[in-house]
């Protein structure tokens, strides 16, 4: 199978390049990993994100023939050839198909992902009935791995004010959660021009997500949200 | 949230003005005169109108703030739409309102 | 030291929904274009019937019947997925499966719409 991956190291390289390579698949190697991997054992140098294999940890988040995706769980026989890798979309470099995910985790950070709720602890845990325990079905596995906000435009034009879909998904994530007490604040903090308000439903990200969840749901769910508490 | 409503007003004006004209379409200069400038079309069309500059506004705004960063030619934009609209609507007002263009 | 960055629009690919929604900005655009245009002929078929009967006229031309198809299309583009976004602001049609499918829709609609136009006017 014929490979076409790029290439940048910026202790040597100037500007990106393609890589060719053509490698002979394995009874055993199915997923896209597996064959990154081998790749590696010809040319060392090669360097990419991995750890769980299994599509849980994210590391793996690549742009697999102009679509995002975790090569961990990407059929490698089911590509078209050549199969051209690349980097997450729009993130700066830092070698070969790693990015930096910096402005990434800053948006994640800035919609609290974490509960907020003053009152007093209870003895055990704070009691959730399964209802609404299944509220947070959709939205809880998210990996963060970036494929959704890497592929959305919105994100592309303003990383630094829109927060993304993740962000948006994981602001969701809390907002409806029983346990949480500051939902309004949340609202608050999104209803402005540029943190939720870029989106337009382009829906890029459910397109993408290798968990198979829908951002774009979640963020017209807030949208929603923030019209009832209007009226 | 302006985008959605006035988008849902247009839309069941211009079904309605699609509507008329298939059905009934104006036959003459005098016709067609009289019927816009009825009190009841000329009004809705007002209307229309008004949402259309609030819909424009809003989606130009959109793009302007999407693709244009430095803040100079930003503001410099978002003016000239304002005053661009503004001008169109007290064309429309002319039109309809004091006979002339 | 360098840095990079993958940004070749062409090479990420773009789906069925990517493409309604930048043709719905396009579109978009394009009708706000035309609003100083539209308020003209409207006020050349009210301001007298020499004026009238003069716009009848050029609305034979073959010029401006082009355009006048191309407007059509671009209102019936830019409505067909202003709808689809109202139904999925209430949560009609969200889901990938459904939104790709309408997305599809709109995207052959306006084109129809357009045609029809065509076929009626030319």
């Amino acid at each position: 199978m014929k490979f076409s991956i790029f290439r940048f190291n910026p202790e040597h390289d100037k500007k990106p390049y393609m890589q060719d390579y053509e490698i002979e698949l394995e009874a055993t190697e199915r997923m896209l990993l597996d064959v990154i991997l081998r790749i590696k054992t010809q040319d060392d140098s090669l360097t990419i994100r991995k750890s769980c294999r299994e599509g849980v940890c994210g590391s793996d988040a690549i742009n697999i023939n102009g679509r995002n995706g975790l090569a961990c769980i990407t059929q490698v026989r089911e590509l078209r050839e050549p199969v051209v890798l690349r980097p997450l979309p729009s993130f700066p470099v830092i070698r070969d198909l790693v990015v930096d995910m910096t402005q990434f985790f800053k948006q994640y950070h800035s919609i609290k992902p974490y509960l907020i709720n003053d009152e007093p602890a209870p003895e055990k845990e704070r009691l959730q009935s399964q209802e609404d325990r299944e509220k947070l079905d959709g939205l809880y596995e998210c990996i963060l791995c970036a494929c959704c906000t890497s592929q959305c435009p919105s994100s592309w034009w303003n990383p630094d004010k829109f927060v993304g879909p993740a962000g948006l998904l994981q602001a969701e994530r809390f907002i409806v959660d029983s346990r949480d007490r500051a939902t309004q604040e949340r609202l608050d903090d999104l209803n402005d021009v540029y943190r939720l308000f870029r989106c337009r439903s382009i829906m890029n990200c459910t397109e993408v997500c290798p968990k198979g969840l829908v951002p774009s749901r979640a963020i017209e769910k807030i949208r929603l949200m923030m019209v009832k508490s209007a009226l | 949230m302006v985008q959605r409503v006035t988008a849902v007003y247009m839309l069941f004006f211009i079904v309605f003005m699609l509507g008329h004209f298939i059905l009934d379409p104006p036959q003459s200069y005098l016709a067609w005169h009289g019927w816009m400038m009825s009190s009841g079309i000329s009004i809705t069309a007002s209307i229309f109108f008004a949402a259309l500059f609030a819909h424009a506004w809003v989606g130009l705004r959109d793009v302007i703030m999407d693709y244009i960063h430095p803040i100079t030619l930003r503001v410099l934009m978002l003016v000239s739409l304002a005053f661009g609209l503004t001008g169109v609507g007290v064309w429309v007002i002319r039109i309809l309102w004091l006979g002339h263009g | 030291m360098q840095r990079s960055v993958f940004f070749n629009l062409t090479q990420i690919q773009m789906p069925v929904g990517a493409l309604t929604s930048i043709t719905h900005r396009v579109t978009g655009v394009l009708l706000a274009l035309g609003i100083p245009f539209g308020i003209y002929v409207l006020a050349l078929s009210l301001e007298s019937s020499q004026s009238y009967a003069q716009l009848v006229r050029v609305c034979d031309t073959w010029m401006f019947k082009v355009v006048a198809i191309v407007f059509i299309w671009a209102l019936a583009h830019h409505l067909l997925a202003g709808t689809r976004h109202l139904l999925m602001d209430v949560d009609v049609g969200s889901l990938l499966p459904a939104a790709r499918r309408s997305a599809w829709m709109v995207n052959l609609g306006g084109v129809a719409v357009a045609l029809l136009a065509a076929g009626a006017v030319l």
